[in-house]
Formats: structure tokens, C-alpha cells, sequence
């Protein structure tokens, strides 16, 4: 037992191996090289009342000559002491392996355990289903089987009926003479209808009942209106209005200097009248014609962009390929935002467009173009063809260089 | 609410793969049979009739026509003759007996362009009247058959001189509780639902729900008019209260949105007319209740009467395939058993469970 000179000590401040003891307890220390090794892990130091009471354990039963070894060399001490930290730290580690080994072996087995809890109740719930599935088909199968029944019933039934008919006519072509038979009430024909009135055949009975074809009259109606082809989508409200907006300022706009064109007649100052003869020389392969058609146009009103693209194409027949590329691509800058309605320009477009960056062997930007008109009309099967020759052409030309 | 699976739930029966494009699925009144009608690879109609053998589907007969056919219905015919009624690709409205379908009962090319959608009313024994066919066609017409009468139609709803025609692509008939009184609804393209009153021969009500309208249905044919259901592109569908219409704001109405996609077709369960199911563009298949409001109608500031609408609930859904499924039917004799055709060539037998505990 170590008397403790009015400090407090806690465990912290006892340092024990298993062969050197140790309390610090600043400004006191007290420590000990012990004879012969102990069981440090099951040794005890119990504090109170003043004192420490050690109860050290020794590893081997035997005599000791004394509690301690006296070291008067001091490095020797020092080595046993740094050999002691050491040792206390090998220990701590090895604890906090064997902790992290134990902790990992409890957590595999409790995932095992709520897999298979898991897997349990899938296979509850599966085994529910199937019992359903079970269930409902055996009612079908009853339940096709009445209708088997009932089918077959009435066919029968219908069988009998013919006979009956024919039985009547028989009898009342007997009775021609006589006056008319009322047919026997009492072999009616089963009706899921019934009927009020009677009659010799269930067909004309039906009929008595129901009321006369309406007569025809017609409602004239008036739609929402719409300006677009397609059908109305919610969130696509928003870009079709810009684009309607967009459309309707393009029309007013009219940017030419009028002292210009006050020779020209009033028809030439019309964008679409021009746009209109523009596309007629075109079909006639007057592309020089049409070109200046589409530029008085473009002159007059500089914001529709179906005068661009086919001033486009014209380009491309002339083999202006960079005024081609140009108007293209004004073409596109108007055909924003992009809505169903211009789909076929833009598509027109990108192969314009396309077309011209091939033919200044551009063919990068080319592809480019042609896989943008893919995107918009995927089903082209032009367009995709074109798209495979140009991009056989590029990994051509990359084989090569 | 409860645990999942006190719900109902939508039990795949049995399906089959199909060598064409099918349109319209629907039972043969009955019997354990269904019709498939759609179009076949070489571009002509084809009527195929099938029968529910233990588990599997059995074609009975196989029936080409010269076009494709989009729609069908059993509607107008009676219980003894089953005769259906079809719209197809040319415009043509059909009436066919199945036992002996070489040439139709009726005939008639009573639209310029495909019949998109077909109703009848007045046969199976349900409700009174004289039986009526109602075809909507992309001409932009809605026109009212009677099938003793040749030719003509027996009213036409159309746009007047000069309007811009719209695609109609949807109609039901309802309100025909006695023999004099019948609507016709037709749902178009532009997002417009019309209701016409085929007694007074006048436009009742029109509306516009901002999406093209795939389907309209009222919760019964043969009954005062108590629901409508309508379902369009983007995802939603409105459910109408019909009973009660405000001379300005028309009919009041709850509407659901179900994932993006278009819904396709909406079908109300004969046997439970607050049970309908939804087909969705993305392959599902929803099933919905209606919860009625504590009241149903109210006086709005001028002592109007205003429809109060209640709630629609999910009960369940299930996703059957990647493809629109576009055509759907409950059986009218087995509660809960349905059919349904999905554009990737596959029609299925569904039997939905526990109805009865909804």
C-alpha cells in the first residue's frame, strides 16, 4: 500500500506493466521496477482513504527476495521504463484490435440476422401473393365455366325457339283459311328484356318498343382557337406564344429607306409577294433570279427567316458556299424559340448548312449539323443516310493522316 | 389505409404477345371472350377474337379487313346479337356480326378521315332508348349513328364554315336514363371538351383544359349524369361533377397529375361506378376512388347553384410495360377482371383483387 500524501489520485495516474509500476501524481511520483513479472491485467490498485492499496498478481508462484529491484544504473532504468511504455502501448493497441475484430463480428451477424428477417417477410409477402394469384385464378376458371354454360344454355334454347317458329308457321299455314291464330302466349321466349307487347317474332317486338331513329339535325361548333397544327400541350404554352409574338413583329417590321424603292410597284414591296416569285425561279433553276428576289425581300424586312433559308439553297446551287453557311445560319438565330410549327425549317436548315460545311470539306462541322437535324427528325432516313457517308468520310480521312 | 397489401391489387392473369399493332381490346358481353382490333404489318385491319382457356388465351378466329381498325364498340347492340360496331383508318364506321363477318350489318364512310374514337348506347340491356353509335374522327366531326338508318347520321356536330378543323380524338355518350334524354361528349387536340345535348340538339357546355383531351367517360351511361372523367397529354386528368351546372363557371372539378406522360384512356368499373382505372404513356396502369364532399353542390354570392367536387384517391398502380398502354376494358361480368392492349404488341388479362373491400 502507498500512502498518498493528501492528493487525489485517479486511475489515469497509474501506470502498470508487467514488470514496472508507476504513479505520477505531480508533484509526487512514485515508481518501482518490480522483482519478478506479475499479471498486470489482473492486478488491481483499489484508492481510497488516503491511501492506494496494489493487490499484484505474480506470474510465477515464488518467493520474492524484495518488492522491488533496486537499478541503480539509470540507463537501465530509463530503458525499462520506455520498455514498459512500450509494452503498455503494444497492449493498447492489440485491445483495440481485438475491440474492432469482436465489433465487426457483431456487425456481420446482426446484418445476416436482418437479412434473413428480410428475406422472410419478401417471401411472406411473396407467398401471400401467390396465394392470391391462386385464389383469383380458380374463380375465373368457375367463373368461364358458367359462362361455358350459359353459352352453351342458350344455344339450346335458340335451337328450341327455331323449332317452335317453325312448328307455327307450319300451324298457321294450316289455319289460312280460318282467322288468325294469336300464338301460344305460353311458349314465349325467355327475354332479358321484357317485353310489354306481344308479337310472333322477338325481332319485330324489340323494334315496336324502341323509339323512331331520331331525326337528323346538326350542330355547328366553334373551336378554341389554335394556330398550330399539333395538339395543345400545357407546357409548351409559353414558347408557342413567343414564338407567335416573334412571328406577328416580324411581319410589321419594314427597314427599307423608302426614297429607294419608290420606284418599285406596290406588289415588289411586298416581303412574301417577293419571297413567293423568289421561290417560283428557284423551281425553275433561275437561282440568280431568285437570289435577288430573296434580297429585296431581306431588304424590306430583315426578320423572317424563311427568306434566309431559302436564299440558303440558292447558295448552294450557285456554290456560294459561305454565303450558304451565312444564311443558314440566320436562319436558325430566327427560328427561335424552337416549337413544332418550325420544325421542318430548322431541320431544312442544319442540312443546308450541313451540306455546305461538306462541300468546303469541312466535315467535323458538317456532321455536326446533320446530326442536330437527326435530333429533330429522327425518322429521316436521308438525313441518316447522309450523316454514315459523311462520318465514313472522316474516320477515312483519319485513317489516312 | 392499413398495410400494402389490404389494398387491392392488380394481378397480371395472363398475356400474349401479338404479331401486330393493337388499337382497341375489348369483352365480348357474356362470355370470356375479348376482341383485339388493330392493324396488321401489311397496313390492313385485323379483328382477332380470343377466349380465356385455363391460363392462357386461345384465338377462336382471325378476321382481315381492307383497313386498320382503331376503335370498337359494344354498346349499341343487343345481348342476343353482339353485334359490333367499329371505326377505322378510312373513316368508315361497321357493324359486324361475328358469326358471320364476310360483310357488315351496316356500313357507312361517314367521316373523311380516321374514326379516332367510337360509344354506344342503348344495347346490352342498359338504360333506354333507341341504340345510338357516336364516332369522333380527325375531320374535326363528332356525328350520332342509328343503326336502322342508312347513311346519314342522325346528328353532326361541326365546325361551322371557315373554322379551322380540330382532331377530335375522344367521345361518350351519357345522361340516357329515359328514351328521350342522351349527351354525347367529345374531347379534341386543342384541349376543348364539349358536351352536346342530342334531345335539344344544342351545345350544353365547352370548356378547355389546356392539354389535348385522350379520353372522357361518364361514370354511367344510363343514369343522370353524375361524373365525367376527362384524361390528356402531360399527365392529368379532371374529374367533372355533372349534377350540378353554374350557368357561367359550368361544372366544377378536381384534377390529379400522374407522372408526365399522357394518359391514355380512362375506364370506370361497371360494378362500382367511383372505381376508374387510368392507362398512362409510360406503361402504368392507375387505380383511383372517388371520395363524394360532404355536399355537392352550394349557392355561390347570386344564389346560383354551384357544384361542390370531392377528392380522388390512389388505391394502387402498377407498371406492366415500356410502351403507351392505349386500350383498356373491365369485363361487364366478372368484377374486376380486365383487359388491356399496349402498343408493344401485347395484350393482358388483369384481374384486379379486393374490390369488394374498397
Amino acid at each position: 500500500s502507498l500512502p498518498l500524501r493528501g492528493v487525489r489520485v485517479t486511475s489515469a495516474n497509474i501506470f502498470c506493466t508487467d514488470q514496472y509500476l508507476k504513479v505520477e501524481r505531480p508533484p509526487f511520483l512514485f515508481e518501482a521496477v518490480l522483482f519478478a513479472p506479475i499479471d498486470d491485467a489482473n492486478s488491481t490498485a483499489k484508492i481510497g482513504n488516503g491511501i492506494i492499496f496494489f493487490t499484484l498478481y505474480k506470474k510465477e508462484v515464488a518467493m520474492w527476495d524484495s518488492l522491488t529491484l533496486a537499478i541503480a544504473d539509470k540507463e537501465k532504468l530509463q530503458y525499462l521504463r520506455e520498455n514498459a511504455v512500450l509494452k503498455a502501448h503494444e497492449r493498447a493497441k492489440e485491445e483495440t484490435e481485438a475491440k474492432k475484430v469482436t465489433e465487426k463480428e457483431h456487425k456481420k451477424y446482426a446484418l445476416e440476422a436482418t437479412m434473413r428477417l428480410e428475406e422472410a417477410e419478401r417471401r411472406r409477402i411473396e407467398d401471400l401473393k401467390e396465394k392470391e394469384q391462386q385464389k383469383v385464378t380458380k374463380e375465373l376458371e368457375l367463373w368461364q365455366k358458367q359462362q361455358k354454360d350459359a353459352e352453351k344454355q342458350k344455344r339450346v334454347q335458340k335451337e328450341r325457339e327455331l323449332h317452335q317458329k317453325v312448328e307455327q308457321l307450319k300451324e298457321t299455314k294450316k289455319d289460312k283459311n280460318n282467322k288468325t291464330r294469336i300464338p301460344n302466349e305460353g311458349t314465349s321466349k325467355a327475354r332479358i328484356k321484357p317485353t310489354k307487347g306481344h308479337g310472333s317474332c322477338s325481332m319485330f317486338s324489340e323494334e315496336e318498343q324502341l323509339p323512331a331513329p331520331r331525326s337528323a339535325a346538326t350542330i355547328k361548333i366553334s373551336f378554341t382557337p389554335r394556330v398550330f397544327p399539333t395538339a395543345l400541350r400545357e407546357s409548351r404554352i409559353a414558347e408557342e406564344e413567343e414564338w407567335l409574338c416573334k412571328q406577328a413583329e416580324a411581319r410589321r417590321t419594314s427597314n427599307a429607306d423608302l426614297s429607294e424603292l419608290e420606284d418599285l410597284k406596290e406588289e415588289e414591296k411586298n416581303p412574301d409577294w417577293l419571297k413567293d416569285k423568289g421561290n417560283k425561279m428557284f423551281a425553275t433553276g433561275n437561282y440568280l433570279a431568285a437570289v435577288n428576289a430573296y434580297n429585296l425581300a431581306v431588304r424590306l424586312n430583315n426578320k423572317l427567316p424563311l427568306l434566309y433559308l431559302n436564299r440558303a439553297a440558292c447558295h448552294l446551287k450557285l456554290r456560294n458556299l459561305h454565303k450558304a453557311i451565312e444564311d443558314s445560319s440566320k436562319a436558325l438565330e430566327l427560328l427561335t424559340p424552337p416549337v413544332p410549327a418550325n420544325e421542318n425549317a430548322r431541320v431544312k436548315a442544319y442540312v443546308r448548312r450541313g451540306t455546305a460545311f461538306c462541300q468546303l470539306e469541312l466535315y467535323v462541322e458538317g456532321l455536326q449539323d446533320y446530326e442536330a437535324a437527326l435530333k429533330i427528325d429522327p425518322k429521316n432516313k436521308t438525313i441518316e443516310k447522309d450523316a454514315e457517308k459523311i462520318r465514313h468520310l472522316i474516320q477515312g480521312t483519319m485513317q489516312d493522316s | 389505409s392499413g398495410s400494402g397489401l389490404e389494398r387491392p391489387q392488380l394481378v397480371t392473369y395472363v398475356q400474349q404477345a401479338l404479331s401486330y399493332t393493337l388499337f382497341d381490346c375489348k369483352w365480348l358481353p357474356r362470355s370470356a371472350r375479348l376482341l383485339c382490333l388493330g392493324s396488321s404489318a401489311r397496313g390492313t385491319g385485323l379483328l382477332q377474337l380470343y377466349e380465356l382457356q385455363g391460363g392462357r388465351l386461345a384465338l377462336l378466329r382471325e378476321i382481315e379487313k381492307a383497313k386498320p381498325i382503331k376503335c370498337g364498340t359494344f354498346g349499341a347492340t343487343s345481348l342476343q346479337q353482339r353485334y359490333l360496331a367499329t371505326g377505322d383508318f378510312g373513316g368508315n364506321l361497321n357493324i359486324w356480326n361475328l358469326e358471320a363477318p364476310e360483310i357488315p350489318v351496316y356500313s357507312v364512310k361517314g367521316h373523311k378521315e380516321i374514326i379516332n374514337s367510337i360509344d354506344g348506347v342503348g344495347g346490352l340491356g342498359i338504360g333506354e332508348g333507341a341504340p345510338e353509335i357516336v364516332t369522333g374522327s380527325r375531320d374535326g366531326t363528332v356525328k350520332v349513328w342509328d343503326p336502322r338508318q342508312k347513311d346519314t347520321p342522325v346528328a353532326n356536330m361541326e365546325p361551322v364554315q371557315g373554322e379551322n378543323k380540330r382532331d377530335c380524338w375522344t367521345v361518350a355518350f351519357g345522361n340516357a336514363y329515359n328514351q328521350d334524354e342522351r349527351v354525347v361528349c367529345a374531347g379534341y387536340d386543342n384541349g376543348d371538351i364539349k358536351l352536346f345535348d342530342l334531345k335539344n340538339m344544342s351545345l350544353r357546355w365547352e370548356t378547355n383544359i389546356k392539354n389535348g383531351v385522350c379520353s372522357v367517360e361518364f361514370d354511367r351511361k344510363d343514369v343522370y349524369m353524375n361524373k365525367l372523367v376527362a384524361t390528356s397529354l402531360e399527365g392529368k386528368f379532371h374529374v367533372f361533377n355533372m349534377r350540378t351546372q353554374h350557368p357561367t363557371k359550368g361544372f366544377a372539378s378536381v384534377s390529379e397529375k400522374v407522372q408526365k406522360s399522357t394518359i391514355w384512356q380512362v375506364r370506370h368499373l361497371p360494378q362500382n361506378r367511383d372505381i376508374f382505372m387510368t392507362s398512362g404513356g409510360a406503361g402504368s396502369l392507375h387505380l383511383w376512388k372517388y371520395e363524394y364532399p360532404a355536399q355537392r353542390l352550394k349557392k355561390d354570392s347570386e344564389e346560383a347553384e354551384m357544384g361542390l367536387v370531392g377528392s380522388v384517391s390512389l388505391l394502387q398502380n402498377v407498371t406492366l410495360s415500356t410502351q403507351p398502354i392505349s386500350s383498356l376494358d373491365w369485363s361487364p361480368d366478372k368484377k374486376g377482371l380486365c383487359v388491356c392492349g399496349a402498343f408493344d404488341q401485347t395484350v393482358r388479362v388483369l384481374i384486379v383483387t379486393k374490390l369488394n373491400k374498397v
